[in-house]
């Protein structure tokens, strides 16, 4: 036991499940146009899984696998990525969904996973902007100075 | 120029620069300012260009997602829309100049601050808000915009959080702040639940057909919570924490935009553009200038006595607001006589005109605190000898403010007066009151910036370049406004106020392809 991490049944059942809340996550985040969910709900369930990460084995361990630097740019590159999606249909109107009317791609029968245009790019970087946010959010929060100086 | 085109790019500027940052910053701390600047810049001159397409061409309805706002088959907006005139076009100028000024400033200012990335990112953020305020024609899109640009703020204003006082304005500020924008979402709720559109220009037609108590009710949260963001009198305390507590470049921006675009211009467009044929304008019109009333006197009132000179500026801003709403309130009040119109074109024009006043007065202030370290009027006299420059732009500034008859403030003020006078003479009175206050406020800073130098005032300097450029900016748009006072009230400020009369206008700008 170091650093507040838990005992051996709580990290047995995290090393379980952590794969499996990042896989329904990630699933989430890739039916937002076909299911209930969306970019925010599935970004904030792997963030969910990144914080069963932090509890259970710690503040220490959490610390050698999160690089601040990383999770900013990837942050940042959600929003560009959601922004540049915005703008591909710039030449009819901001937010054209020129994927869906034109292709080349996701401009399948509605319905199947490829369809919907520019939504699952959206969904992906919603998703990703979400995942990196709060993680970097609560990592912060963890980090910062004790009870007392 | 084709305003159409260039329209997204307001939004798109700012965003794209916000996004990127945390990408830029790793390449370092020149960088990362390089890049504020330049995304400031560029979003000025697209800022500019609207202005002058708006002027030029009329008003500017943008569609996002289409080429027009109608569905097919379907009669009514479907989509979210920005609509551009020219009061949204002013204030978009006035927001990405003074913006683009107080990041050049940063740089000199912020120099000795950790956690820049993040400064940056904020301030385009905020930017971005405000100027999403001004364009948008949707009722949702703007309460999403003034969330953006409020949590900017509220972040911004703790931002120096190894300080006390950051931390207590910040909390104070985002309380106070939060709970007057969930105001405006129960009355967008209420208004959406009652009439089923959020366009602005449609839900005006509705609400003409149809007037309800629903409407009222949600109108009363809507001016609750605007005035809340203004920084109208009872409401006021928020502000006279988080200004002085705010890093200078931000109390530059707060004061000079925030409160403007986030209170004053929402009001303005929700009373006039949404419920202008629908509810007695006479009776809006007598709150507003009650409440205007009151700041006026307690603003410019608790404006002598504070001895923390941010603090001052900060009363003194309140008390700037409480003339530009009581222009509002005599403009709705008076609606459709002369005197109505020149009242709102005197709001407006003050509104532009105290946006430079205020911002420069907080860069002043800003640098005296950078050399100096610290904000209170007792230890700073005599500064006039280390720091000519300076003062001599607070002089400016200061006479501005007060309304001397060579710069700007004179005209703007005068049409309030004017206008006030001719309305009801109390009003005037009121105004007058008020100024005679914030005349004593102001001579006694310079009272003391002129007075015999103490000795920690000996060891200042005039600031570095890039602080110092900013303000000369500022201070020369001041006098050169000054100069053409009523050729920029004939051509600019009344067909403004003109136009925000014209609630027909505003709604066939939008139903014009149905």
């Amino acid at each position: 036991m170091n650093d507040g991490d838990m005992g051996v049944i709580v990290r047995t059942m995290a090393r379980a499940t952590i794969p499996l809340i990042g896989i329904f996550g990630a699933y989430v985040v890739m039916h937002g146009h076909l299911t209930p969910g969306g970019g925010f709900q599935g970004g904030t369930t792997i963030a969910g899984a990144g914080i069963l990460f932090l509890i259970a084995f710690g503040l220490g361990e959490m610390k050698k696998r999160y690089n601040k630097n990383l999770y900013s740019a990837l942050e940042g590159l959600g929003g560009l990525v959601f922004l540049g999606a915005a703008m591909l249909g710039i030449g009819v109107a901001f937010f054209y969904n020129t994927l869906w009317h034109n292709g080349p791609f996701f401009n399948g029968k509605p319905g199947t996973l490829l369809s919907a245009g520019y939504l699952p790019i959206m969904n992906l970087a919603v998703g990703l902007k979400v995942f990196t946010g709060l993680v970097s959010a609560l990592t912060a929060i963890a980090l910062w100075r004790r009870w007392k100086e | 120029m084709n305003g159409e085109i260039i329209l997204p790019y307001l939004i798109i500027v700012p965003l794209f620069g916000a996004f990127s940052m945390p990408i830029v910053s790793l390449a370092g701390r020149k960088a990362r300012e390089a890049w504020a600047v330049l995304v400031s810049g560029i979003t000025f001159i697209v800022g500019s260009a609207i202005f002058y397409a708006v002027y030029e061409n009329g008003p500017i309805l943008y569609t996002l997602g289409a080429k027009n706002p109608f569905g097919q088959g379907a009669g009514f907006p479907i989509r979210i829309v920005w609509e551009v005139d020219l009061l949204s076009a002013l204030m978009v100028l006035m927001v990405t100049f003074v913006a683009f000024l107080a990041v050049l400033y940063s740089i000199g200012y912020m120099r000795h601050d950790t956690g820049l990335d993040k400064y940056y990112t904020l301030v385009i953020i905020l930017e971005l808000g405000m100027l999403g305020i001004a364009i948008t024609g949707d009722l949702f899109n703007f309460y999403v915009f003034l969330e953006i640009m409020s949590i900017a703020s509220y972040a911004l204003v703790a931002f120096r959080n190894d300080t006390w006082e950051g931390i207590e304005a910040g909390i104070k500020y985002m309380f106070v702040g939060s709970v007057a924008s969930s105001f405006v979402l129960l009355g967008i709720a209420l208004l959406y639940g009652q009439y089923g559109t959020l366009t602005m220009g449609y839900l005006a037609i509705k609400l003409a057909q149809n007037p309800t108590v629903v409407a009222k009710v949600a109108l009363a949260f809507f001016i609750a919570g605007l005035l809340f963001k203004s920084g109208a009198s009872p409401v006021h305390m928020w502000l006279a924490d988080a200004h002085p507590a705010a890093p200078s470049s931000i109390s530059a921006m707060l004061s000079g935009l925030v409160i403007k675009i986030g209170g004053v211009y929402a009001l303005a467009r929700i009373l006039f553009s949404i419920y202008g044929a629908s509810v007695s304008m006479k009776t809006v019109g007598w709150i507003i200038i009650i409440f205007a009333c009151i700041t006026l006197i307690i603003g410019n009132a608790m404006a002598v006595i504070q001895e923390d000179m941010k603090r001052l500026l900060a009363y003194s801003s309140v008390g700037q607001i409480g003339y530009i709403l009581l222009g509002l309130g005599i403009g709705l009040a008076g609606y459709g006589t002369k005197a109505g119109e020149i009242a709102i074109a005197g709001a407006v024009y003050h509104t532009f005109n105290h946006a430079l006043m205020k911002a420069l007065l907080f860069l002043i202030a800003g640098a005296v605190i950078h050399e100096l370290g610290t904000r209170n009027l007792n230890e700073l006299s005599g500064l006039a000898k280390t720091m000519p420059k300076t003062t001599f732009a607070f002089l400016i500034g200061a006479a501005a403010i007060i309304g001397m008859p060579p710069l700007n403030g004179f005209a703007s003020k005068w049409l309030i007066y004017e206008s006030s006078a001719t309305f009801n003479q109390v009003l005037a009175t009121i105004a007058i009151i008020g100024t005679a206050f914030c005349t004593a406020a102001y001579v006694r800073v310079l009272y003391t910036f002129f007075g015999r130098p103490s000795e920690k005032v000996m060891k200042a300097k005039d600031p570095e370049a890039s602080m110092l450029w900013p303000v000369v900016i500022l201070a020369l748009a001041i006098i050169i406004m000054g100069l053409f006072p009523w050729q920029i009230s004939d051509k600019i400020m009344i067909p403004v106020a003109r136009t925000l009369e014209n609630q027909l206008g505003y709604v066939a700008t939008l139903m014009g392809g149905a």
